[in-house]
C-alpha cells in the first residue's frame, strides 16, 4: 500500500486517491513528420522498465487532480521523492549509493524477492548422474 | 480568441424568471429512501442538506483571484493548500482544490451577480469561473457520533489533529468522490456530485443506523 | 525416464511410495551447449521439450535462477481459451488448443485439462457488439465460440445473477466450450521431466548476469555458476525480460506489473465453468480442490515486486460479488503476485533480435499461461531452424516500428 505525498496538496494521502501513469520525463518528438519509423516506434512504445530506480507520473485523480512525478524503487516499492511536474529527479539510477542499494540489478546472483528462495536443500545439491 | 478574456465572456443566468419548481439532486431519493425511524432514542447522527446553494469554480492565477475576491466576497483566497474560509457570518466560503482552483459557496440565487461582480474585478486577468451551482449539493453531518461515521466511509484520517476546523478535502468517501470539509468543531460538510449524490446518501443512512439517524 | 501408470501406483503402494525415481536430473553446467534457454517456466521448458523431441535439438540447457516453474507458471489463474480476435493470435492459440488436447499423453504425465469451457460476459450494448464481432472472427478462422442469453447462461453457470436488479446487468456472453483449465505446477514438471528424459539439462539456481556477445553475434551467457557457450540463445524470462534485455543492450517495448491472484477455502463444487467479465473487470473459476481461483486486473505501477496491492483485491472482490452475490461470505486463503510482461498491443513478442542468434519469447504479460505448449512449440522450430515459424513470424519485436500491431486489448480484457 502506497502513501504518497502530493506536492501540491503538501500532504501524505492513500494510494486510492492516485493512478500510474507510465514513465515520465517523456518527450513528444518536434518534428512528427519528420521523424523515422525508428523514433516514432520508440516514442509511442519503448518504455524504461527497470528492476529499480524508475521516475514516473502519477496523477492525483480523486484530490487536486494535478499530474506530478514519483521516483520509486520498483522492487522494494519504496517511494524516493514527489515533485511537480517540469522539475527534474534530485535522485537518479546514477548516484553511486542508491545503486549500491539497488544491488538487486548487479550480476551477484541475488533473489528477486523474499520467499524466492529454494524450498529444499536438495535442490542445490549438485550431481552429475 | 485572444481577446477573449474573463471579463467578455457571455454569461448565463442559470436561475429561470419567474418560480418554476426546483429539486435538489436529493428530491428522488427523499421520496424512495426515508430515513430510518427514530424510536426515540437519542440520534447519534444529524444528517442535513444544504440544498440549492450557489457553487462557482474559480481557476487561475492566486494573485489576480485573490484581489478578485476580496473586492467582490470580502474574504481573502486561502492560499494554502487544503484551507477553508468563511466570511464573518458563516454563510460564503472559499476552498483551496488545487494550485490554480477554488470553490465557492453562496446562498442560493446570489451565484449570479458574482459571477458577474468577478469578472468584472478579474478584468482581462487569465481566469475562468464556472457556475456549478446545479451539479453538487452540500450535506452537513454533526452529532456525537459523526466522525465514527466519516472513519467507515473515507481512509483519510478525520481525527482532529489532521484535521482541524477550516480544514477542506477532496477525497475518495465510499469509492466515490466527495469534498470533505470541517467548518466547525460541531458539524462537517460534504460536497456531493449530483450524480453520486443518491449513493452517498444512502450510504450515510446505512452508515449512521447503527448510531441512530436524525434526517429532519 | 519412469513411465507413469496406473499399474506403477499399485506397484508402488507395496514399497510405500519409497521408491520413485527423480522426476528429472540436477547436473553440472557443461561447457557448451547447442541452444540454452534462459527461463525455467512453463514456456522455457516447453520449448526445450519440443526442441528435444521434435526437432532433434538434444543438446540444450535450461538456465533457470529460481526453481523450475516458479515465476508467473506457478502463479497464474490457469485459463486456458483460445477465442481471440485477430487472425494471428486466433491462430497462435489455438495452436495451443490443439497441443494442449493430447498433452497429458504426449508427456506422460498427468496435467489435469479439464475443457469445462470459458464465458466472456457482456453488461453494455457494446459489449454485445465486441462479443459478436469477435465470435464471428473465431468461427471463420475455425475456432469453437459462440454467443449465448442470459437465458442459456444460467443453464452453463446457476451461480450466475442474470437478473436486472444487478447494478451491471449480464446481457449475454461469448461461450467457448472447448476452453478450460489446467494444473499449471503440473504443465511445468511434465515438460520438464520430458525434456531432462531426452538429455535436456535443466540447470536450477542459475541465474543469468549476463551476455557473451561479439560482432553482433551472441556466443553464450554470463551466470552465477560460470559461462555456459551457445550460438543460439532464448530468453523466456516473463517479467524479467526487459532486464535481460537490457543486459543485451536492446530495448524491448515491455512493462513489467504486479498481477495478483487469490483463493478462497475449499468450498463444495459450485462452479461449473470459468466465467470473466471484462467489464466489471474480474473473473473466477474452481480448483479441483475446491478453492475458487479469482483474479482481475494488473496494478497500474511498475513492479518487480511479486506482490499486489490492497486497493486491486478489494476491487476484484467486488467485481467477483457483483457477479456471484452468493459469494459475498467466502473466505479467502492465500494471494499472491507475479511479475507481468506487458506489451503495448496485447500480444506477445516471438521474435529474432539485432543480435545474431538472440531470440526473445516475452510479452505474453497476463495471458501466456494458456499459449505454453504452441508458444514452446513455434519458438523450438524457430530457434531449430533459425527462421521464425510461420505462427510466430507476425510476432516480431518489428512491429512496433513497423506499425503492424496485432491489438488483442479486447480479447485479453481482463488479465488472463
Ligand atoms: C496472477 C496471474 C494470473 C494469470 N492468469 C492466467 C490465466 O488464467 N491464463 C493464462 O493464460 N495466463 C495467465 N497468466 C499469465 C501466465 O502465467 C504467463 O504468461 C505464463 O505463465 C508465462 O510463462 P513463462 O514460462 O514465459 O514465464 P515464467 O513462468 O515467469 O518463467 C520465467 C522464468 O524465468 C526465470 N528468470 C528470469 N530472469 C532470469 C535470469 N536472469 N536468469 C535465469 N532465469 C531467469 C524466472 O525465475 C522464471 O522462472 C497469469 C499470470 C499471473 C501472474
Ligand atoms: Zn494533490
Amino acid at each position: 500500500m502506497f502513501y504518497i505525498f502530493c506536492p501540491y496538496c503538501k500532504e501524505h494521502r492513500e494510494e486510492e486517491e492516485f493512478h500510474a501513469r507510465g514513465q515520465a520525463h517523456l518527450m513528444r518528438p518536434a518534428d512528427p513528420d519528420n521523424t523515422t519509423d525508428e523514433e516514432w516506434g520508440d516514442y509511442l512504445f519503448f518504455r524504461n522498465n527497470p528492476r529499480g530506480i524508475h521516475h514516473e507520473m502519477w496523477v492525483h485523480s480523486v484530490g487536486c487532480r494535478k499530474f506530478f512525478n514519483i521516483t520509486r524503487n520498483t522492487v522494494t516499492y519504496e517511494i524516493l521523492e514527489t515533485y511537480p511536474m517540469g522539475e527534474q529527479p534530485t535522485i537518479t539510477a546514477d548516484i553511486p549509493s542508491v545503486r549500491h542499494e539497488q544491488g538487486v540489478q548487479a550480476a551477484d546472483g541475488g533473489w528477486q524477492t523474499v520467499g524466492a528462495r529454494p524450498e529444499s536443500k536438495a535442490l542445490n545439491e549438485e550431481t552429475s548422474s | 480568441m485572444s481577446n477573449l478574456s474573463v471579463s467578455n465572456v457571455r454569461e448565463f443566468n442559470t436561475q429561470p424568471e419567474g418560480n418554476p419548481l426546483v429539486e435538489s439532486p436529493l428530491a428522488w431519493s427523499y421520496r424512495h429512501h426515508p430515513a430510518p425511524r427514530g424510536n426515540g432514542q437519542h440520534a447519534g447522527v444529524v444528517l442535513r442538506e444544504k440544498a440549492l446553494l450557489g457553487h462557482l469554480v474559480l481557476r487561475g492565477g492566486a494573485i489576480a483571484l485573490d484581489e478578485a475576491v476580496r473586492q467582490t466576497l470580502g474574504i481573502s483566497l486561502p492560499s494554502k493548500p487544503n484551507a477553508l474560509a468563511f466570511d464573518d457570518n458563516g454563510e460564503r466560503s472559499i476552498q483551496w482544490i488545487s494550485p490554480d482552483e477554488w470553490l465557492v459557496i453562496v446562498p442560493g440565487g446570489e451565484e449570479f451577480a458574482l459571477e458577474s461582480a468577478l469578472r468584472k474585478a478579474l478584468g482581462d486577468a487569465h481566469a475562468s469561473i464556472v457556475n456549478a451551482s446545479g451539479g453538487q449539493t452540500v450535506l452537513t453531518l454533526s452529532g456525537d457520533n459523526a466522525r465514527e461515521v466519516l472513519m467507515k466511509s473515507t481512509s483519510y484520517d478525520v481525527h482532529p489533529s489532521a484535521f482541524p476546523v477550516g480544514k477542506g478535502v477532496t477525497t475518495v468517501f465510499a469509492k466515490a468522490t466527495v469534498i470533505l470539509r470541517r467548518p466547525s468543531e460541531t458539524h462537517w460538510e460534504l460536497v456531493v456530485r449530483r450524480s453520486f449524490a443518491d449513493y452517498c446518501y444512502r450510504w450515510l443512512l446505512d452508515a449512521s443506523a447503527e448510531y441512530g439517524i436524525d434526517t429532519q | 525416464m519412469q513411465r507413469y501408470s496406473g499399474f506403477g501406483l499399485v506397484k508402488h503402494a507395496f514399497g510405500h511410495h519409497e521408491n520413485w525415481e527423480r522426476q528429472w536430473r540436477n547436473p553440472v553446467p557443461k561447457k557448451r551447449y547447442d541452444v540454452i534457454i534462459v527461463g525455467g517456466g512453463g514456456h522455457g521448458l516447453a520449448t526445450a521439450y519440443y526442441l528435444a523431441k521434435e526437432f532433434g535439438v538434444k543438446n540444450v540447457a535450461v538456465v533457470e535462477k529460481g526453481w523450475l516453474g516458479g515465476g508467473n507458471t506457478a502463479r497464474n489463474t490457469t485459463i486456458v481459451r483460445s477465442n481471440y480476435l485477430w487472425d494471428e493470435a486466433g491462430r497462435l492459440y489455438n495452436h495451443s488448443l490443439d497441443l494442449w488436447k493430447g498433452l497429458s499423453q504426449d508427456l506422460n504425465y498427468n496435467v489435469m485439462f479439464s475443457q469445462r469451457g470459458v464465458l466472456n460476459l457482456g453488461h453494455t450494448l457494446q459489449d454485445m457488439r465486441d462479443i459478436q464481432r469477435r465470435v464471428h472472427a473465431n468461427r471463420l478462422n475455425g475456432i469453437d465460440s459462440e454467443v449465448v442469453t442470459p437465458q442459456q447462461i444460467k443453464e452453463i453457470e446457476p451461480a450466475l445473477d442474470i437478473s436486472s436488479r444487478a447494478r451491471y446487468p449480464i446481457m449475454g456472453a461469448s461461450w467457448q466450450k472447448s476452453a478450460g483449465v489446467a494444473r499449471h505446477d503440473a504443465v511445468a514438471w511434465g515438460f520438464a521431466r520430458g525434456a531432462d528424459a531426452l538429455g535436456v539439462d535443466l540447470l536450477q539456481n542459475t541465474e543469468v548476469t549476463g551476455f557473451k556477445i561479439r560482432d553482433g553475434k551472441v556466443l553464450g551467457v554470463h551466470t552465477n555458476r560460470g559461462d555456459i557457450e551457445a550460438h543460439t540463445v532464448g530468453c523466456v524470462a516473463a517479467g524479467n525480460s526487459g532486464v535481460l534485455a537490457n543486459m543485451a543492450g536492446i530495448k524491448l517495448p515491455l512493462e513489467s506489473h504486479p498481477l495478483q491472484a487469490l483463493v478462497s477455502e475449499p468450498l463444495k463444487p459450485i462452479l461449473n465453468t470459468v466465467t470473466m467479465s471484462n467489464h466489471v473487470h474480474g473473473y473466477i473459476s474452481q480448483s479441483d480442490k475446491g478453492d475458487l481461483v479469482i483474479g482481475a486486473g494488473i496494478d497500474g505501477y511498475l513492479g518487480y515486486g511479486q506482490r499486489g496491492s490492497y486497493p486491486t483485491i478489494e476491487h476484484t472482490l467486488q467485481a467477483i460479488v457483483e457477479m456471484f452475490p452468493m459469494f459475498s461470505r467466502v473466505r479467502m486463503n492465500r494471494q499472491w503476485g507475479g511479475i507481468v510482461d506487458t506489451c503495448p498491443d496485447a500480444c506477445p513478442i516471438l521474435s529474432k533480435t539485432a543480435i545474431k542468434g538472440l531470440y526473445f519469447n516475452c510479452g505474453w504479460g497476463t495471458g501466456g499461461f494458456k499459449a505454453t505448449p504452441g508458444s514452446g512449440h513455434v519458438f523450438a522450430a524457430s530457434l531449430a531452424k533459425g527462421e521464425m515459424h510461420p505462427i510466430a513470424a507476425p510476432f516480431s519485436i518489428d512491429r512496433f516500428h513497423t506499425g503492424a500491431l496485432i491489438d488483442e486489448h479486447g480479447a485479453a480484457g481482463v488479465a488472463h
